[in-house]
């Protein structure tokens, strides 16, 4: 056997034993003496290993043929280690000083010096070897930190077993807020105190050390009136501990989620700048008394989402709401606003650059000069975004309207039936326009860079959520949350999967009524809506009313949510007498909330209105739009794009009452709000110009019109590709115009490619194939190519009546353009069955005056008095005559 | 959660574990992140449940369990993790060990004890500090036995998972075993 002190064997000597006893070891007893004497000879060494070798392998009784379990028990034991040693190193414990998330701090004192100090010792915190040595030397660089006002770290280290400790000045006096508030601070007197700390982190930063941790229970101050700087650099260290699979252990929840930074909760770079955010809670809390977001009582994931998504009150606001903030002027709280906006900025790179900058602007506030920071450098419309609902499609359904095929002779309708590419078409619009304004005041576009940053952001937090692992109810939240975020971006598979689990999970836990259950149902079905799927998109939302009708209170609101939603669902599918009554519903519900108008008043009001204009009400439209305007313009602005959008519905109601030239006005006035908002390349830019396009061909301002229109197509050739509904819807307007403007050949390009693109997109069995089709014999009928204008009307009656019913508008029109075919060709008792037909239809759904039953009539009292059927071409004819 | 990805058959050094790794670093964040988990496993069992057992290999399938969906384990299989758990184990023991006031061997220096009551029955605490220095001096010659060792022995992988993890049959598996145990054996003896 070899003890300590015997020369380490080496690699040749090992195989040289290994040899031996192997040899040794495959034969008898009797044998083995001898092959052992011939095989060491005299090695007297490995005599002896092979021989005590040989012997273990018999007895087998060794450690390392028991079960490892059984050691564990023993060195792991039972006990409890939670007594912290008394004394280590030159420090003796004295006293617990107190408790807080990452461990206990008593009062130690120091035999060698006599003197006190502060230890914290972290509990649960065991850092393997390799993190030990990377702790300890960067506490050294942290002890070298030296100024007045920062509590001095004296030594750090781990203790046998790994867990760290600390030893800081014992620093005696009252957090910053108590002192502020015990001394009843004036505001001038809590800046100076807190340019003091802003003195010290600067002095940090410049040494390179980020503190990460700012609060105010961290900033102390001695009775003297001198501040003190605690546990400088500290979080960094431990930050990573808190990092793997096991979160739920409160004590390893390093950050305070006040004053935590948005890029500390996404785990993006972490530097200066949050120390500065930090920096702007701590002042936000000093102005006002309260802090930026309520997050009593929400679950982390809420938690979560307030800090990285929502917008916080304006300190001047919430100084406003309590008695206790200390009193200002108006103008000097427009500046605290704008100091402490800045600093606490959700953008890293708007905050104050420096914590320097910071100063100089409170120096500048102290002196009554301007500040440096700009008021609209703050202001992050996040949390506005986040409360909008959907921005209402109704001037969308005017490209709709376009594309129901606009021949010369005859006026443009309004098809009730929706129509998918233009929920496509406004979907897209609704993402382009929400992700821009997530980061700009509004005032500028902002390109697909930033949308994906805050998907980047959300991504971040949905893995956050996934390693979270926390108890159910509380991931239910967050995917939740999440969900309904990505699906505002537009990133709907990620919302779909979200939303799903979130669903799921609330039902295990959740009663069937209950607020959570129907919320997520509600969520689905809008998602659903989103996604085009409206028949799911109802059950869903019916399955979240109907269950929640007798369980929660009347005024709920995610009842009036789910109210709002079906509303929605019921005029995408066309139903819209019922989306009349429920949308109204919806506006009650959300009116019952008080005198201020609130975004979802004005949206639910907004699709009220809609849904009224597509049944055809155009002066309920009105009334109600005109109501929605207002409250618009005080919630988002003179120059937003909804109170254009509201504008534009304006337009299209005077537009459907043949006002042209009022139509021209309105969509005038809602293409220079949105021009001026999203610029003159934006998609949202083409879609106002080609509603003004429309207008003004219909006064036959050609020159203005058509290239109008023609830039629309450019835009959205270049924005949507060649392929999609929303170039198809264009080009059939420009189909139109040359039409009407007697340009045959140039009308069929254009209609022959609107065919081509609905073919592609949709197939030659939807509608909007058919009304393609429809244009397109129009002007083989023009060209007198009848047999060839028949069978393409043929073909698109057979279509609609298939996808719409034989009853529908866009049967009817079809059924009447056949008759004129027909009667060109002096197939007179065709024409008129056909034209009769199309008449029945088209009278029951528009008021006579219209152009599609005047031409009807004229075509009718034409074709009857060829059949020399005089008194019904007189039928006809006395009401082509001009009166009713 | 089994299965990964198949480990590569080439041999392995005690310090190599595959291509599955990237570097050193990675290598040590697994490691640090590993050890704390199991340490954080161990002191928890002891808290909550005086039944419970502290079996490594529970241990160890515990922390897989809750570190293989965390992102630093996205791409490292089963096998390879029983090998990391398995020296993160190691180091787990043998620091317990020696906060039991164990003997002094050698430069190992003897920590102070964080409990206070703990000198009697330290044979188990003895014996882990002898087999982590006989092991130490066996990885001076063998590293690959030393490895096998600390992976059967602190990870609980069975033979076949030793023979797959180093590159070898199973039958030179058994035999280094043997081998190896033996030696050790007769080291630990005072």
């Amino acid at each position: 056997m070899a003890s300590p002190g015997d020369a380490a064997i080496d690699t040749a000597r090992w195989n040289q034993i290994q040899a031996a006893f192997h040899g040794a070891a495959e034969l008898t007893a009797d044998r083995r003496a001898d092959f052992l004497r011939e095989c060491c000879g005299d090695d007297r060494e490995l005599l002896a290993s092979v021989s005590a070798m040989l012997e273990e392998d018999e007895r087998a009784g060794s450690l390392l043929d028991r079960d490892v379990a059984y050691l564990a028990e023993q060195v792991l034991g039972r006990t409890n280690s939670s007594l912290p040693p008394d004394r280590f190193g030159p420090y003796r414990l004295r006293e617990v000083l107190g408790e807080g998330g990452m461990g206990v701090v008593y009062l130690a004192g120091r035999d060698d010096l006599g003197s006190v100090a502060a230890i914290k010792i972290l509990r649960d915190a065991w850092l393997s070897p390799e993190r030990r040595e990377r702790f300890a030397s960067e506490q050294r660089t942290l002890a070298q930190l030296n100024h007045p006002s920062i509590a001095r770290l004296y030594d750090a280290d781990t203790l046998g077993d790994g867990t760290p400790w600390f030893a800081m000045e014992y620093v005696e006096g009252s957090s910053l807020t108590s002192y502020c508030d015990e001394h009843a601070l004036s505001i001038p007197e809590r800046l100076r105190l807190f340019r003091s700390v802003c003195d010290a982190v600067q002095h940090a930063h410049q040494h390179l050390v980020v503190h990460r941790d700012l609060k105010p229970s961290n900033i102390m101050v001695t009775p003297e009136g001198a501040i003190k700087l605690l546990d400088f650099g500290i979080a960094k260290q431990l930050e990573h501990l808190g990092r793997t699979a096991d979160q739920t252990r409160t004590g390893l929840r390093l950050m305070t989620p006040a004053y935590a930074a948005p890029e500390q909760i996404t785990g993006s770079r972490v530097g200066v700048h949050t120390d500065v955010y930090a920096l702007g809670v701590v002042l936000y809390e000093l102005l006002t008394g309260r802090l930026p977001f309520e997050l009593a009582g929400l679950t982390p994931g809420q938690v979560e989402t307030a800090i990285v998504v929502q917008e916080p009150e304006r300190p001047s606001t919430k100084a406003r709401q309590s008695d206790t903030a200390p009193a200002a002027s108006k103008t000097s709280w427009a500046d605290l606003d704008v100091l402490c906006l800045t600093a606490m900025h959700k953008d890293p790179a708007r905050r104050y650059k420096t914590v320097e900058a910071l100063v100089r602007d409170i120096e500048h506030f102290l002196a009554g000069e301007p500040l440096e920071a700009r008021p609209d450098a703050m202001g992050y419309r996040v949390g506005k975004f986040v409360r909008r609902n959907r921005v209402p499609v109704a001037a969308a359904a005017f490209t709709l309207a376009v594309v129901v095929g606009l021949v010369a002779f005859y006026t443009a309708r309004v098809t009730r039936a929706r129509n998918e590419a233009i929920t496509e078409a406004s979907r897209a619009q609704r993402i382009q326009r929400f992700t821009m304004n997530l980061f700009e005041g509004g005032d500028k576009e902002v390109g697909p860079a930033d949308s994906m940053r805050v998907v980047t952001l959300l991504d971040r937090g949905l893995l956050e959520a996934r390693t979270l692992g926390a108890e159910p109810a509380i991931q239910a939240e967050l995917y939740e949350t999440l969900g309904r975020i990505y699906q505002k971006l537009g990133a709907l598979t990620r919302a779909d999967t979200l939303l799903n689990a979130a669903l799921d999970q609330r039902k295990k836990l959740f009663k069937a009524g209950s607020a959570e259950v129907t919320g997520s149902l509600n969520a689905l079905g809008m998602l659903r809506a989103d996604q085009a799927r409206f028949e799911e998109a109802e059950q869903l939302v019916r399955e979240a009313l109907d269950g929640s009708r007798s369980s929660l209170p009347a005024n709920h609101p995610v009842l009036a949510q789910a109210t709002f939603g079906l509303g929605r669902v019921l005029q995408e599918r066309g139903r819209y007498d019922s989306a009349i009554a429920v949308s109204a519903e919806a506006v009650r519900l959300y009116s019952a909330s008080g005198a201020k108008p609130t975004p979802e008043l004005a949206a639910s009001l907004s699709q009220l209105a809609d849904d009224h204009f597509y049944a055809g009400h155009y002066d309920a439209s009105d009334s109600v739009n005109l109501l929605v305007l207002p409250m618009y313009r005080e919630l988002y602005g003179q120059r937003h794009p909804l109170v254009a959008g509201i504008v534009i519905n304006l337009g299209a109601a005077q537009y459907q009452r043949g006002k042209y030239a009022e139509a021209e006005r309105l969509d005038r006035e809602g293409l220079a709000i949105i021009e001026g908002f999203y610029g003159g390349e934006h998609h949202e830019t083409a879609y106002a110009l080609t509603m003004l396009a429309r207008a003004l061909i219909f006064q036959d301002k050609f020159t203005e019109g058509v290239p109008a229109l023609q830039r629309a197509l450019a835009i959205r050739e270049r924005v949507f590709g060649p392929w999609h509904p929303a170039v198809a819807s264009t080009v059939n307007e420009l189909g139109n115009t040359a039409f009407k403007q007697g340009k045959l050949d140039e009308a069929e390009r254009h209609f022959s490619r609107m065919v081509e693109i609905y073919r592609k997109v949709y197939g030659e069995k939807h509608y909007l194939f058919g009304i393609a089709t429809s244009n397109l014999a129009g002007v083989y009928s023009e060209r007198k190519d009848y047999p060839r204008a028949e069978r393409m009307f043929r073909q698109a009656i057979a279509l609609y009546t298939e996808a719409q019913g034989p009853e529908h508008l866009n049967t009817g029109i079809a059924r009447i353009k056949l008759g004129r075919t027909l009667l060109r060709e002096g197939r007179f008792a065709e024409a008129a069955q056909e034209s009769l037909a199309g008449y029945d239809i088209v009278s029951k759904q528009s008021v006579p005056g219209v152009s599609w039953l005047k031409n009807a009539r004229k075509d009718l009292a034409a074709a009857y008095d060829s059949l020399k059927q005089p008194d019904k071409a007189a039928r006809f004819r006395d009401t082509t005559s001009g009166t009713r | 959660m089994e299965s990964r990805g198949t480990p590569p058959t080439h041999g392995l050094t005690s310090d190599e574990l595959g291509t599955m790794v990237a570097d050193r670093r990675t290598l040590d964040h697994l490691f640090s992140v590993t050890y704390e988990e199991l340490r954080r496993l161990a002191a928890s069992v002891r808290r909550d449940d005086p039944n419970a057992s502290l079996s490594p290999t529970a241990l160890v399938n515990e922390a897989w369990l809750k570190l293989a969906s965390s992102p630093p384990f996205m791409m490292t299989s089963r096998l390879h993790f029983k090998r990391i758990a398995a020296r993160a184990m190691r180091q787990v023991l043998i620091e317990a060990a020696r906060r039991r006031g164990a003997l002094k061997r050698g430069p190992d220096v003897v920590q102070v004890t964080f409990d206070e009551a703990l000198q009697k029955g330290n044979s188990g605490a003895d014996d882990l500090l002898a087999l982590d220095a006989a092991l130490e001096q066996l990885a001076q010659v063998s590293p690959r036995q030393a490895t096998m060792v600390e992976s059967r022995f602190f990870g609980g992988l069975d033979v076949a998972e030793t023979a797959e993890l180093l590159g070898v049959s199973e039958a030179t598996i058994l035999r280094d075993w043997r081998a190896a145990k033996a030696w050790l054996a007769q080291e630990m003896r005072p």
